[in-house]
């Protein structure tokens, strides 16, 4: 993995034992995984008994490179070998790098998670709702009688929802609902694959 | 049921026995063809040239026929209602077969574009789909996320000159399933015994 200068020079601090104890190596790392997921980095993440004793001005350069490695790791899906040799090109001990992949292993799946939803996309159906309704007649036609359905797709876009709604036939509904199984259907055969 | 024909839409029917049957029969396309698309003040003064009177009296002709198409098919009168009900005109049996012939020919076609007048609502037209995978993103490069794009087709207003509008919505596999299994509710609504029920005795 490519470090940025600073980024090496904060996660040596971090492996130098003399400065970080065991407990206090274990909860920062422990919180800048957690500082990544919380949804407006917490300010409070690092505020822990075993970090107080630590510089803060340190501390935060260190929580910073941790962060970093944390997401270029993620990002690149490297695997332990990977991690492991990078740690230990930072003069990491084998027992910290232990700790170290044990502690990103638990969160690895959900900063996947996170990292994965980052980017534009279109809308996202969330939900439908609809209503079975009968048209019996209106300003311009007389005996219309028709049933007809109101389709509303609640869908959402970064972080606002939308209702569509549209109405249609039963004849339409039954090619909406056909096609859509017809997507269902090629999900299905691809997963096999 | 019978229509109640105002004494304006009399008068401006009145101009129809005067003229040739053909001539008539001649009004009637154009009728038909201004309810389709709108009427042209051109069509009225080529008219009113050739038979020699006002443009007025051909406007109401033609309008006056326009409506009496248009309200005969809103109320979907039987043939014997339509002739009963232009029988106040006073006008002799062949116009009044051509004007019954005229009706019969088009009261569907006229009842379509009528039905299509409230319907401000978007209505479906189309849906297209597309099975994507994601596979890397600037920030992760590995990745296998199935998701569904879909172009949803709505149109809005009559048919014959509909503004079509398109929306992209994606997808999960999950939500896809949820999807159907509600919308196949919705589709199992219209069977039940109470919706048959009602759609059989509104008439």
């Amino acid at each position: 993995m490519e470090l940025s200068e600073s980024v090496q020079r904060g996660l040596q601090a971090l492996a130098d034992a003399s400065a970080f104890d065991q407990s206090s190596f274990q909860a920062l790392i422990d919180a800048s995984h957690r500082s990544l997921l919380s949804s407006h980095g917490d300010p409070a993440v690092l505020d822990q008994p075993e970090l107080k004793q630590i510089d803060q001005i340190l501390l935060k350069q260190i929580h910073t490179a941790a962060t970093t490695f944390i997401l270029e790791a993620v990002k690149q899906n490297a695997d332990k070998s990977t991690i492991s040799s990078s740690l230990e090109e930072l003069t990491f001990s084998a027992e910290r790098i232990e700790i170290f992949c044990s502690i990103y292993q638990k969160y690895k799946k959900e900063v996947e998670h996170l990292l994965a939803s980052i980017g534009r996309r279109p809308a996202q159906i969330n939900d439908v709702s609809w209503r079975l309704q009968y048209h019996m007649k209106n300003g311009q036609v007389d005996k219309v009688n028709e049933p007809f359905y109101s389709i509303s797709l609640n869908s959402e876009k970064e972080g606002c929802s939308e209702d569509i709604n549209f109405t249609c036939t039963m004849e339409q509904l039954q090619d909406l609902v056909g096609k859509l199984k017809d997507a269902a259907k090629s999900v299905e055969k691809a997963s096999q694959m | 049921m019978l229509l109640v024909l105002s004494e304006e839409h009399k008068e401006h029917l009145a101009f129809l026995p005067k003229v040739d049957t053909t001539v008539v029969g001649e009004f009637g396309r154009i009728a038909l063809e201004f309810l389709r698309k709108g009427t042209s003040p051109k069509i009225y003064e080529g008219a009113a040239r050739k038979l020699c009177v006002s443009v007025e009296i051909i406007q109401h002709g033609v309008e006056g026929l326009m409506f009496l198409m248009l309200e005969s098919s809103k109320h979907m009168l039987t043939e014997v209602d339509f002739l009963d009900s232009v029988l106040v005109l006073g006008f002799d049996e062949e116009l009044n077969q051509i004007l019954l012939q005229l009706y019969l020919k088009h009261h569907s076609q006229i009842r379509s574009i009528l039905s299509h007048l409230p319907s401000n609502l978007p209505a479906y037209h189309n849906l297209e789909w597309r099975l994507d995978v994601q596979l890397a993103s600037r920030s992760f490069r590995q990745q296998v996320i199935p998701m569904l794009t879909m172009r949803l087709i709505l149109t809005r207003g009559c048919v014959s000159h509909s503004d079509y509008s398109s929306r992209v919505l994606q997808t999960d596999p999950s939500t896809l399933l949820y999807l159907i299994s509600t919308l196949e509710a919705a589709l199992a609504a219209i069977k039940t015994s109470h919706a048959r029920r009602i759609l059989r005795n509104i008439k």
